[in-house]
């Protein structure tokens, strides 16, 4: 698809997708599914035993103006759910109307989450509204990743008009532990204590994190131009700015796998569709 | 009447001053690392760095956060204020920049707790939470209308960072006038809209600066706390 691909919606596509995990004998079961227009999961598959791995396909034809998706997810106490994407999600040229993606995601007690889906692509002309918001019980263990990436880099293709909102806001029973959110504009790009002209940002937050886990994650990216990794309580934060999303893949599923056991307390078992 | 209102301007300079015990001359906010990876390095390099916190941050946080906060001591509304400063809080983008809002705030709790501001003793806590709680009850009781109170606040902070700048970069004294003169417009038009911001239009985070200071965490010599 190209970058001229735009689709005028008066009316776009109104996609929810709600999932439920909970733990039933040896394994987490995906207890709950509903789902209105192209949002849609694939089987859930159990590669490393009692964790429940679930790839999420968002609408084949990317998102446009007009768009809007819902994604709740929630998982109950005792489940373990890893949920990723097969590939980029892709926000196209907009008419005028802004595409938005609510992602809420629920973690009670006891219950571990992993969200960590590719990234998503804005063409220039995108209008869209993205907002993550995570919940979390006492005792809720999650590692999730969010990258955003502004125009084609590889392609030398830049975000020269549109319009972007990304926030995520992580609270634990009620209390806020993390509101970010980057509002750009093809101005701000080169905003210099923003992006600094760099085309990729990207965030991973783990919890409950420990210093040691700082430490390691300090370690792998140490050589690493523009990251930055730091400790709010027991919220760890590990940030890329860049050109390229597939380093900052590599580098997060690298400190994914290096903190994985003490956050989630499981080896690392990196879903097969990332190495595609 | 006049009496009143030239004791507000001088309460006001009080308030923005450098002699102010809450310690901002040993933060730079990220300008530390900023400096020594490179994104600073000049008289320029410093002013777009201020320019962009001044349209993002300042505006979109600071400014907003002490409106809603003066308004909550106006109407003795503890929980509101301490609403806004976990807000605030939230939206700090390091340990490093969490560690200095929370010496600020409790530097200036204890301060006005001295001076026997009304309030300051009972809401000792929540104000310790963060500078601006404490900014917030002060000008509010010493009768500074909320328009000069946020640039008051403006003000200091620009000032604290410039000054920063200028020690490492470093710079001229002069160059640092120039800097702050340079600033001036800008942050008064990121005050006046942050006065008017709505809630849903509050946030901001500065991807380059979370990641300048979490790299000032173990950067290795160090002359700022942050």
């Amino acid at each position: 698809m190209d970058n001229t691909a735009s689709i005028t919606a008066d009316t776009g596509w109104q996609a929810e997708l709600e999932l439920g995990f909970a733990p039933r004998p040896g394994r987490t079961a995906l207890v709950h599914r509903r789902q209105r227009g192209p949002l849609a999961v694939q089987r859930p598959f159990y590669p490393e035993g009692e964790a429940c791995h679930l790839y999420l396909l968002h609408p084949p034809g990317g998102v446009v103006g007009g768009d809007t998706l819902n994604i709740q997810a929630e998982a109950a106490s005792g489940s373990h759910a890893l949920v990723t994407t097969p590939g980029a999600t892709k926000f196209y040229l907009s008419a005028g109307d802004m595409a938005y993606q609510t992602q809420s995601l629920r973690i009670q007690d006891n219950a571990s989450l992993e969200w960590l889906p590719q990234e998503n692509i804005f063409f220039p002309g995108a209008i869209s509204q993205l907002k993550t918001r995570i919940e979390l019980a006492e005792g809720a263990r999650f590692i999730g990743w969010e990258t955003q990436c502004l125009g084609r880099p590889v392609i030398g293709e830049s975000f020269d008009s549109g319009l972007a909102d990304f926030q995520l806001q992580i609270a634990r029973d009620g209390q806020p532990l993390l509101l970010d959110r980057l509002t750009l504009t093809p101005e701000r790009l080169n905003g210099a204590a923003g992006l600094r002209g760099l085309p990729v940002s990207a965030t991973l937050v783990a919890t409950p994190a420990s210093q040691a886990d700082l430490e390691q994650v300090r370690e792998l990216i140490a050589d690493a131009p523009s990251t930055g990794a730091t400790l709010l309580g027991d919220l760890l934060v590990l940030r890329y700015l860049g050109d390229s999303t597939e380093q900052c893949r590599k580098l997060f599923i690298q400190a994914w796998a290096a903190i994985r056991p003490s956050i989630i307390d499981r080896a690392p078992c990196p879903p097969r569709i990332w190495s595609t | 009447m006049s009496g009143q209102a030239d004791t507000a301007l001088l309460r006001l300079l009080q308030l923005c001053s450098g002699t102010l015990p809450i310690g901002g001359f040993t933060y730079s906010q990220g300008i530390e690392w900023a400096v020594e990876c490179g994104w600073i390095k000049d008289q320029a390099t410093l002013t777009e760095w201020l320019t962009d916190l001044v349209d993002t941050s300042l505006a979109q946080v600071e400014i907003p956060v002490l409106a809603r906060q003066y308004r909550a001591c106006e109407q003795a509304d503890v929980d509101a204020l301490g609403y806004w400063s976990d807000w605030l809080m939230a939206s700090r983008e390091s340990r490093e920049l969490r560690d200095e809002e929370g010496n600020r705030g409790r530097a200036l709790a204890s301060l006005l707790v001295d001076l026997e501001l009304p309030k300051a003793a009972e809401w000792r806590d929540t104000l310790s939470g963060c500078q601006s709680a404490g900014f917030a009850l002060a000008a509010q009781r010493w009768a500074i209308p909320l328009p000069q109170a946020a640039q008051g606040l403006a003000w200091t902070w620009l000032e604290n960072l410039t000054l920063a700048g200028v020690k490492l970069i470093p710079l001229g004294q002069t160059a640092g006038q120039r800097v702050l003169h340079a600033l001036s417009d800008t942050a008064s038009l990121a005050v006046q809209r942050g006065l008017v911001i709505r809630d849903e239009d509050m946030g901001a985070s500065c991807p380059a600066l979370a990641i300048a200071s979490s790299r000032h965490e173990t950067q290795y010599t160090r002359l700022f706390r942050s």
